[in-house]
């Protein structure tokens, strides 16, 4: 190619025309800047405000969550002393190992003698100092150390949630009166509640335990999540790199973001008709429960999903379409690593959601009183915020402090929950 | 140029090529040859068509689902719009570079690897090392690069992501290698490299290239094509349509007068 076809820039011999410079320093100059400042400090203010006043508000949320629940694991104890040797109970040592020995222990009137024992201690009224459980910890006791039964011994049992409620400050000024003459004594002690954690429901407020609506819970999250995770990131993957774009999946789009807007005691309702209703699947199960909540959860997948799939930048997809890559190996090679991330962050909101989520469970049968805890998905079962639903409606003052313990619970699951995703997105992120 | 007296092998073929977009025409009736061991380049003003009737070639128009292709484009004689061509045979042996570098997010190893790996060119590990650090070598990238073959190829600088994308591209084997402005993105001394590895590519692959330099199309190519308004204006030698174009439109457009 030859020089002369290379164009010359235009040049004229024209005086170039003098820039008046423009005054920075007149006083409308001034005003105008000093208001945009103004502006930018006000908005700085507002941002911060805004921060601050919901980080106080959940602040306060966890404070007194903490410090309302934190007696739920704590329980009031009374040193009882019984003479096992004299009440000379009816049973074979043979029988204290193994299985039968609850049953052994109960037979022969374990619970009567430790009765027995409390009103010879605290007088007539004895009995109901103790919790309906407190014979249990003798029965356990025995079992550990068979000696017992041939001597006197004090034991720490749990009294009564009237007792427990008046130990902590909150009782009736009978119940106060009873406690302040048993810490004359030095008869109370403290300890931590291991019931609380390892047993389900009861009716007595000193023997409930969270263990039966946190493994509820569990097992409810993973059908949930077994279900509604493929689901929706294949649905989002094939709407998004596979479906015409035509009036079919404009349809199916709306429906999906409808479908993440209804209330969920809708899908509780549907999960009632359908899962109950036409399939006959078992009330109150884990696994009626995690379908509903799947129902619920899969478009909010979807929809994250999608958004994500979408912000990986199409040259990537060029790229390996370029060198010869099938669509299902774009996809699972290159787009589904890329927007994972995404797809993780619409899960921790889905399955938080569900975590959380009463209504739908509510239809389903799942408020049904459950004293032990589901050993499978066809058991009843409870789940967390419907334990703390219930316990919240009970009229004995000792489920209030055991209604905070839970959401206690039920926040440490949500946050443990919450880590294990943003651990498994910070592992995948990848920048491009 | 000189012109030697072997016969040029046809490796592609262009026969009445026209492209819609549903109901906009973007290309109109072209009709364009490559040869085995030539470098063709395509000229013309922008949204004249020439990408999108480079990506004919290799069927990326595939991806855009409004889009439609007449007429007939062969490779070795085979119609690559027959029923019975694999597309992504096709795309392994008719490879792409395309205008922004866009490496995977991965290591420079694994860029390069790739295409092998999913072909299956390569049985054992040794293989395939052997294929990066020749498609690398080719490329003009391995002495730089040699030391952090795990590093991520996006840490690169632009114009060695680029030549990452051809040692990419070169992984497979491919037959003919198309170039849609591989150096718009670039800076003159990266952009010089990758002419000069061009010019080192010329007779192992048949290449066409896309370009807004009309020094590099140039200095590049044997072969160039002028398109304008979706139309094949004028195609020719280089040393042709640079000095002697035949088309008042070519020579209008060339020296600047629109485009």
């Amino acid at each position: 190619m030859s020089d002369t076809l290379v164009p010359q820039i235009p040049t004229t011999n024209a005086e170039p025309v003098r820039r008046v410079p423009t005054d920075w320093t007149t006083q409308a100059m001034q005003s105008r800047i000093r208001r945009r400042y103004a502006s930018e400090r006000r908005f700085r203010f507002a941002g911060l405000a805004a921060v601050w006043l919901s980080a106080a508000f959940l602040a306060y949320l966890l404070i007194t969550m903490v410090m309302q629940g934190a007696s739920g694991f704590v329980e009031t104890r009374v040193s009882l002393p019984v003479d096992l040797a004299a009440a000379k109970l009816p049973i074979e040592p043979a029988r204290l190992v193994g299985r039968g020995a609850d049953l052994a222990l109960a037979g022969a009137g374990l619970e009567g003698t430790v009765l027995a024992a409390a009103s010879a201690k605290y007088g007539k009224d004895g009995a109901n100092l103790l919790s309906d459980g407190a014979w249990a910890v003798v029965r356990d006791a025995i079992k550990a150390d068979p000696s017992l039964l041939q001597r006197k011994a004090v034991f720490e049992v749990p009294v009564s949630s009237p007792i427990d409620v008046a130990a902590k400050g909150n009782g009736t000024p009978d119940a106060e009166a009873v406690v302040a003459r048993l810490k004359a004594s030095g008869a109370l002690s403290r300890g931590f509640n291991a019931g609380f954690l390892t047993s389900a429901d009861s009716t007595d407020a000193t023997r409930v335990g969270i263990w039966g609506a946190f493994k509820g819970s569990l097992l409810t999250m993973v059908v949930t999540l077994l279900l509604a995770f493929p689901i929706g990131v294949l649905s989002a993957l094939y709407l998004e790199e596979y479906a015409p774009k035509n009036r079919w999946t404009d349809l199916i789009e709306v429906s999906i973001n409808n479908l993440a807007a209804v209330p969920s005691i809708i899908f509780g309702l549907l999960g009632l008709a359908v899962f109950l209703g036409t399939f006959g699947m078992p009330r109150s199960a884990p696994i009626v429960g995690g379908l509903t909540l799947a129902l619920m959860t899969m478009p909010v997948i979807v929809i994250a999903g999608r958004n994500a799939i979408k912000s990986v930048p199409p040259s990537i997809r060029d790229a390996a379409l370029g060198i010869g890559a099938s669509p299902v190996q774009v996809v699972f090679h290159h787009v589904l690593p890329l927007a994972l991330p995404g797809i993780l962050t619409g899960t921790i909101i889905g399955m938080a959601r569900a975590l959380g989520e009463t209504a739908p469970l509510l239809m389903i049968g799942m408020r049904a009183f459950i004293a032990a805890p589901p050993s499978g998905l066809k058991d009843p079962a409870t789940v967390l915020p419907v334990q703390i639903f219930l316990w919240s409606d009970q009229v004995s003052r000792g489920f209030v402090e055991k209604t905070s313990a839970a959401i206690i619970v039920l926040l440490v699951f949500l946050l443990a929950m919450n880590g294990v995703a943003i651990y498994l997105r910070n592992r995948f992120e990848t920048r491009w | 140029m000189t012109k030697s007296l072997k016969m040029p092998i046809l490796k592609m073929t262009a026969r009445n090529v026209s492209v819609a977009y549903g109901s906009k025409i973007a290309i109109n009736n072209v009709s364009i040859d490559v040869d085995q061991d030539e470098v063709v380049a395509f000229i013309g003003p922008s949204g004249c068509g020439k990408s999108t009737f480079l990506r004919t070639l290799n069927r990326m128009n595939d991806t855009v689902a409004s889009a439609r292709v007449t007429g007939e484009i062969k490779l070795d004689g085979q119609d690559i719009y027959s029923p019975d061509m694999d597309v992504v045979q096709l795309r392994a042996r008719v490879g792409m570079v395309f205008q922004k570098p866009n490496p995977f997010p991965k290591s420079i190893y694994e860029n390069v690897a790739y295409g092998p790996r999913i072909h299956g060119l390569a049985g054992a590990k040794a293989d395939l090392d052997r294929i990066v650090e020749k498609s690398l070598r080719r490329a003009g990238l391995w002495d730089e690069v040699k030391d952090r073959l795990s590093d991520s190829g996006t840490a690169l600088s632009g114009g060695q992501q680029q030549r990452l994308c051809i040692a990419r591209a070169i992984a497979v084997d491919p037959e003919v290698i198309l170039m849609d402005e591989p150096c718009s993105a670039l800076d003159p001394i990266a952009t010089a490299k990758i002419e000069e590895l061009i010019h080192e590519l010329r007779g192992r692959y048949a290449m066409v290239i896309v370009t807004h330099n009309m020094q590099q199309a140039a200095r590049v190519s044997q072969k160039t094509a002028f398109f304008h308004l979706g139309s094949l204006v004028e195609y020719g030698n280089t040393s042709d349509i640079f000095t002697n174009p035949r088309e008042e439109r070519t020579k209008d457009y060339i020296t600047g007068r629109y485009g």
